[in-house]
């Protein structure tokens, strides 16, 4: 009996050696909220939505398990592979993609796959692999190609069109340039062409993103329009109170005001029913995941590992602050979900992939890379 | 592998990426901090207004259903309409006691068993989602429930549209029905606008073109007072109608079927031989549709069930008939394109064939036989010796092959949900069945040549192939919906079929064929020549007889003892006018004993009603009939003598 017990501990052990388990709670800890919110906000189907998003849980961990096993240099030499698988998925988007208004979902049968979120994992991969053998901080030559490796993907993502994925992959692949080092200068340089190129982009944005962003400069201007969504969020978010109105209250969602309130507006559930406690809590997890990552990555052993562990976690931080500025009417309202807490299985599953990256980074630290 | 150009300082690039990293990280810890503040000042500060502004928060969005598709004849007469009506819907979070509401409703509206036992089944205590009580209710009790709104709150009365059959029975198998959505349609629907239907097609045209009679659901945002009662409309989004469809069906030719039935059991199709459109569909006995609109109640729907004629089933697309000798023309025209027979060719009929070693025989239906026969007469006499001894030419594999290419043993397409597929007998077919041996015994193909054995088809497989005989060899899908109006105000649109194909390819075999089928009616030996006398126009036809289930080897069924449905079927396929063909059809009179006798008058009567139309038959042949005098229910038709020579 002892010795059974024995022999499953260093099984355990086995498998788990790779393991940063500060992050690991931290990331059970926010998985573990998103399921009682979602049991909450699924209503009626409360216990399909979270048996189904804790199966995704399940199916990220495992692949988290797996990847913290793979070493980093294997990893990298896997990138450009992944790269183009993910553009060819991509591809195929265009072809077969199904969705209610824009075709972002490949139907495999079993489930639907959203490519756009691979994404997010595949370009910071790719980046990191072309700047690893490059001389740091980057020139401009390096600077096009990251460009040219970035502005493929997004370009795709933006025409399907899914703005938020674009700019968040764009996001990815430029955090892992600045953290190359790329000059200040340059950086301000290419900033302010890109502020000054907006109202140049403003006429190719679609009637429903330039509604977005009107609504977002002035919500209560159509109330039951465009602002609704943005209006009910934030009663939901302010009704809430310091310690909120507990499991199965938020009204909000129970009496359909609040919107997609299993998805984007997931986070407006939390602080309903939990209240600014709920909040606080969540993102001290969120911040406590993004410093670990960061932490991570400044004691990466390689280029690569570095670069890519840095954009993980920094572009984490975007979805968080997006969705988080989003649902309480301080961003416009951009398709992002909140990671690990909104549902949603490619965007859970991709996550959790990621930071399995990030763990083998921290697991393989002391080895010498080639 | 990699080109060396400057050497990479490693030092120095951790050092910089650490001096990134940790800017990055304080930057994005100071906007966690300003975020977060923003929450704080929503959920603590400005708390207070926003609690009062979510208990106030009357505006809500409601969605609005779409009114369903109607559906039209080919003259535009309304066969499904949408009538409003009044519902009763309790919302159960919004009542307290659910017996003493239900006690304070009984007292008020009359709610049957069957009602109470759904709705309690349904019942989720605490539930924002309202659900319904019952369906249809009075003026009466709209009237009484309106006084007494106050006493009931959680109580709604709710406009809907519902749906009504004005022709009922007529159009049962055809339209199909609504009927309210239940479990499977709930799992379904779950996530889609669709979720607030409260019927769905369950069967027929109804079912079948569901999706694009149900439209898009509107919404709009009312605002509602405490108790959630609508003060008033702030904006909306209309729904989108349902599409209508225009049928090619006629009610007047579809009446005139029923009644050519004259309260005998059976079905009939008739396509027009030009398109493959259905012209008239009757299953009888039928049932009235109206019933299941609003939930049938279980004594009903018993009675429907129990009833031995089954008026459920819709036999023309579910079929289960023994084809019997109204297949005799195909297999002359297999016969003929393979080349096997001239039409010239002669059979001698002795009353019994006998495979060559094999005692059995098998009969004619003339004791002592037809004598000599060559095709036309093999079809005007319906002489099976003739076909038992093609069957056993052709052999099973080209008798299925030919078979298939005219559709049988396979779902037309037609428009309607359930269609089967019926049996083509074939040694494959045989092989995959349970029980019945794997063997092919040549005495198989001996009878499957005259329609009996395994042949299962239906009506409107047999009136399909007769079609193609009457379309000069093109096969055409049936279909029911000629055009569709995607709303009010929209141009009608042809509804797209798929180009028709050319299964027979030989105009002199069919033209051989159609010669052999006007003798059956129009010649002195025609086995349905009495149902052709004194018609203006030329009848092309074949009778069949046959039983539900067939005879194997030498033990014989008592036809009394057989299950009602499962008795003697008198079949008839045919078209006419037989030199320009305007229609097509197949009929089944259930245990009607013959073919010639109760099956070709209910065809000879379809058929005057759809020729007595102006413009179906060709103008006036320059010289006077002598000979027939004109029909005395049709005086407009015209004679015409070729028919009548004996």
């Amino acid at each position: 009996m002892g010795a059974l017990l024995e022999l499953l501990a260093s099984l355990f052990r086995r498998w788990t050696d790779k393991l940063d388990w500060p992050l690991l709670l931290a990331l059970c800890g926010v998985m573990g909220m998103s399921l009682l919110v979602q049991a909450s906000a699924g209503g009626e189907s409360g216990l399909r939505v979270v048996l189904s998003q804790g199966l995704r849980f399940g199916l990220g961990l495992g692949l988290l398990l797996l990847l913290s096993r793979v070493t980093p240099n294997r990893l990298r030499s896997s990138a450009p592979w992944l790269f183009a698988f993910t553009l060819g998925l991509m591809g195929l988007v265009f072809v077969f993609g199904t969705g209610r208004s824009a075709n972002l979902w490949l139907n495999l049968g079993v489930f639907y796959l959203q490519p756009g979120e691979l994404l997010k994992l595949s370009v910071p991969m790719m980046v990191a692999w072309y700047l690893h053998d490059q001389v740091l901080p980057p020139g401009w030559i390096a600077l096009a190609a990251c460009a040219a490796i970035v502005g493929v993907p997004v370009g795709l993502t933006v025409l399907q069109p899914d703005l938020g994925t674009g700019l968040l992959v764009g996001a990815t692949g430029a955090f892992a340039v600045y953290l190359a080092g790329l000059a200040w200068w340059r950086i301000g340089l290419i900033l302010g062409i890109g502020l000054g190129s907006l109202p140049v982009a403003w006429p190719f944005l679609l009637p429903h993103q330039r509604e977005r962003i009107l609504t977002f400069l002035n919500p209560e201007s159509d109330p039951l329009g465009a602002g609704w969504n943005i209006i009910q969020s934030k009663i939901a978010i302010g009704s809430g109170g310091p310690f909120g109105k507990g499991f199965g209250g938020s009204s909000q969602a129970h009496l359909d005001f609040l919107p997609e309130h299993t998805t984007d507006f997931a986070f407006s559930v939390l602080s309903e029913e939990w209240g600014f406690l709920g909040v606080a809590i969540t993102f001290g997890l969120y911040l406590f995941i993004v410093l670990r990552g960061l932490w991570i990555a400044s004691n990466a052993r390689d280029t690569y590992s570095r670069l890519l562990a840095g954009a993980l976690a920094m572009a984490f931080s975007v979805y968080v602050l997006v969705n988080g500025g989003m649902v309480a009417g301080f961003l416009p309202v951009v398709g992002v979900p909140m990671p690990l807490l909104s549902y949603g299985g490619t965007s859970a599953v991709s996550l959790l992939a990621g930071f399995g990256v990030l763990m083998s980074i921290q697991a393989h630290r002391k080895l010498i890379g080639r | 592998v990699q080109r060396r150009r400057q050497v990479k300082n490693s030092y120095l690039e951790t050092e910089q990426f650490r001096r990134r990293a940790a800017i990055g990280g304080l930057v994005i810890a100071l906007a966690v901090l300003a975020l977060a503040f923003g929450y704080f000042r929503l959920q603590v500060l400005l708390h207070e207004e926003y609690r009062l502004r979510s208990e106030s928060n009357r505006i809500k969005p409601l969605p609005i259903v779409p009114a369903r598709g109607l559906i039209y004849d080919r003259n535009g007469r309304l066969l499904a309409d949408n009538v409003m009506a009044y519902r009763l819907d309790v919302v159960p979070e919004r009542i307290g006691d659910i017996d003493a509401t239900l006690r304070a409703l009984q007292a008020r509206v009359a709610i049957d068993p069957d009602e109470l036992r759904r709705f309690r089944n349904g019942y989720r205590a605490g539930s924002f989602r309202a659900q319904t009580l019952k369906l249809r209710l009075d003026e009466t009790e709209v009237a009484r429930l309106a006084v007494d709104r106050y006493r009931l709150p959680g109580v709604e009365v709710v406009p809907y549209l519902t749906r009504r059959y004005p022709y009922g029975p007529l159009l049962a198998h055809v339209i199909g029905y609504v009927g309210r959505v239940d479990e499977a349609d709930r799992e379904h629907l779950r996530d889609t606008p669709f979720s607030v239907l409260t019927h769905v097609g369950k069967s027929g045209l109804e079912r079948h073109y569901e999706e694009r009679l149900r439209g898009e659901v509107g919404f709009e945002a009312v605002e509602t007072n405490v108790d959630g009662r609508v003060l008033r409309v702030l904006r909306r989004q209309p729904a989108t109608a349902g599409t209508d469809l225009y049928l090619s069906l006629d009610v007047d030719l579809q009446l005139a079927m029923q009644e050519a039935f004259a309260g005998q059991h059976g079905a009939a199709v008739a396509l027009d031989p030009a398109t493959g459109e259905v012209l008239a569909m009757v299953s009888l006995p039928s049932y009235d549709p109206n019933l299941f609109v609003s939930g049938i109640s279980h004594r009903d729907y018993a009675a429907l069930t129990g009833d031995v004629a089954r008026p459920l089933f819709n036999r023309n697309v579910l079929g289960g008939f023994a084809p019997g000798s109204t297949i005799k023309p195909f297999m002359a025209l297999a016969g003929l394109e393979y080349g096997l027979r001239r039409p010239e060719d002669t059979v001698l009929s002795t009353g019994e064939f006998h495979i060559p070693g094999q005692a059995r025989g098998y009969r004619d239906w003339r004791a002592g036989g037809h004598g000599v026969v060559n095709l036309r007469e093999s079809l005007a006499q319906s002489v099976n010796t003739y076909y038992y001894r093609l069957a056993m030419d052709l052999g099973i594999e080209r008798i299925d092959a030919y078979f298939g290419r005219l559709g049988f043993g396979q779902p037309t397409g037609i428009d309607l949900s359930g269609e089967v597929g019926g049996v083509l007998p074939s040694p494959e077919w045989k092989a995959r069945q349970r029980g019945l041996g794997d063997r092919w015994y040549p005495g198989e193909t001996v009878i499957a040549g005259i329609g009996q054995g395994y042949w299962v088809t239906s009506p409107l497989q047999l009136a399909q192939a007769t079609a193609i005989i009457a379309a000069e060899g093109v096969r055409r899908r049936p279909h029911l919906v000629r055009e569709t109006q995607a709303g009010f105000g929209q141009p009608r649109r042809a509804e797209p079929q798929p180009q028709g194909v050319r299964v027979v390819r030989d105009p002199r075999a069919i033209a051989a064929v159609r010669e052999g089928m006007v003798a059956v009616l129009h010649g002195p030996t025609g086995t349905a020549r009495s149902a052709a006398a004194g018609a203006p126009y030329l009848i092309a036809g074949k009778t069949g007889t046959a039983q539900r289930v067939s005879r194997r080897g030498s033990e014989r069924l008592d036809p009394t003892r057989l299950p009602y449905h499962l008795r003697h079927q008198a079949l008839f396929v045919g078209f006419a006018p037989a030199d320009h063909p305007r229609i097509a059809l197949a009929v089944v009179v259930e245990h009607g004993g013959s073919g010639s006798r109760a099956a070709a008058p209910v065809a000879r009567r379809v058929f005057d009603a759809w020729l007595s139309r102006p413009g179906m038959l060709p103008p006036p042949a320059p010289a006077p009939a002598p000979a027939a005098t004109p029909a005395a229910d049709s005086p407009t038709m015209l004679p015409q003598a070729t028919g009548e020579q004996r």
